[in-house]
């Protein structure tokens, strides 16, 4: 069949151009198994039937899982709670300004907020090792919170400019060392 | 510095040059005698020869387990070193009990796990079908052990907290390699030969497909943790 052969193969660059242009990355990893689907087809045809087994089960599905699984844990920001009243309690609906501030932070971002208070350890391991972004913190006798993240962290610099004109709210940055990774 | 750079680097660009000149001229070489490197001497010696000689139907099983096992037990070697090699990047030092909190707001859409539940079972069993017939059907252990480890990751999918001991993995690991190479040795003794098969050369053909069915099994179970390994250690970085 050399006329579904060629016609498979021009196919195919068709898919590899589209995943180099593609803006999407879910749709990028849809096009990567498809990718591989065609290929393995080519393989068959081509009388290669171990390493079309091969490519089905690694590029087809081994892949796009783990693409899947680590792009989905970078969507997340994930804020924890040193005050434990007024911001966020965990039994009760979330409200309050900072709570406001960061939702639509998120949201602008296109990203997912993931609230937590029942973490200890001290703020350099939290943010470094947990990759907890952001420490919410209160000062003692007044009603300004403290949001603390990492220097490196490029969305901490994005919500620093977002948060100049509030006054409730401050933006601090712990400094990092040389990150290994 | 700079300055150096800039007068060495035209010397590495003629050099790379005049590389590429000599990979394509022996390039345009190998082509001139076509006749005596792509013949069909050693297809006709495996057709001949190759059911007889390993107790294996499939060539490439005959090959990659019995007339070049040496070149397979590197690339079992490479798997091992690459797993071990991202088990210790990846590793953390914090209780296991602080990394828990994330995952609670993570949620796979039910549609994926109940489809899941239903695949997984059929993904196994071809898995295995496909390990243990290596010898007789198209696959082998590679194959049959990557088709085992994305059904194990579907798992990992259904239930997000489950936890595995990534430690007892890689010292499963490194015992299957070893168990890898003593099979592989076992031919000094019998046939004289080191890395082929155990059972003599005028042997039944369905007794030495025992050897290559061992083999397939270790390779699968290699291939599988190894990728389950790495998939495990993604997991647990984006915590």
């Amino acid at each position: 069949m050399p006329e579904l052969a060629l016609a498979l193969q021009i196919f195919l660059i068709i898919v590899a151009v589209a995943i180099v242009l593609h803006k999407s990355k879910f749709t990028i990893i849809i096009l990567i198994s498809v990718f591989s689907l065609i290929a393995a087809t080519l393989y068959m045809m081509n009388q290669a039937p171990d390493v079309a087994i091969a490519e089905v089960a690694i590029n087809a599905a081994i892949i796009p899982l783990i693409y899947v699984i680590s792009i989905s844990r970078q969507r997340e920001f994930i804020v924890l709670d040193r005050i434990r009243h007024g911001f966020i309690d965990p039994n009760e609906k979330l409200t309050g300004e900072v709570y406001e501030v960061l939702l639509a932070f998120t949201k602008k971002h296109n990203m997912k907020l993931n609230v937590c208070c029942d973490i200890s350890g001290t703020e350099e391991v939290l943010t470094r090792d947990l990759n907890v972004d952001l420490i919410v913190d209160k000062l003692p006798d007044s009603e300004i919170y403290i949001l603390k993240g990492r220097a490196s962290n490029l969305l901490l610099a994005r919500l620093k400019e977002g948060a100049k004109g509030m006054e409730h709210i401050r933006v601090e940055t712990i400094e990092d060392g040389d990150a290994i990774d | 510095m700079l300055k150096r750079l800039r007068t060495v680097t035209p010397l590495i660009k003629y050099l790379l040059i005049i590389l590429l000149g000599l990979v394509l001229t022996m390039f345009i070489i190998s082509f001139a005698d076509y006749q005596t490197i792509y013949n069909n001497i050693s297809r006709l010696f495996y057709q001949t020869n190759g059911f007889f000689d390993t107790g294996s139907r499939n060539i490439v099983t005959a090959i990659y387990l019995d007339y070049r096992l040496f070149d397979s037990l590197f690339e079992a070697g490479i798997l091992l070193v690459a797993v071990t090699g991202i088990g210790w990047i990846s590793q953390h030092d914090d209780e296991q009990e602080n990394a828990h909190f994330m995952l609670d707001k993570y949620k796979t859409p039910e549609l994926f796990i109940t489809f899941s539940r239903l695949v997984y079972p059929i993904m196994l069993l071809f898995g295995l079908y496909i390990v243990l017939n290596g010898h007789n059907s198209p696959g082998g252990g590679f194959q049959g052990g990557a088709v085992i480890a994305s059904a194990l990751l579907i798992l990992f999918y259904i239930d997000l907290k489950k936890s595995t001991n990534m430690k007892a993995i890689l010292t499963i690991e490194k015992w299957l390699f070893i168990s890898l190479i003593i099979i592989s040795v076992i031919s000094l003794f019998t046939r004289g030969e080191l890395f082929t098969n155990f059972i003599p050369l005028d042997g039944n053909a369905d007794l030495k497909s025992i050897y290559l069915i061992a083999l397939n099994i270790i390779i699968g179970a290699k291939v599988a943790l190894g990728l389950t390994a790495v998939f495990i250690a993604f997991l647990k970085e984006g915590r």
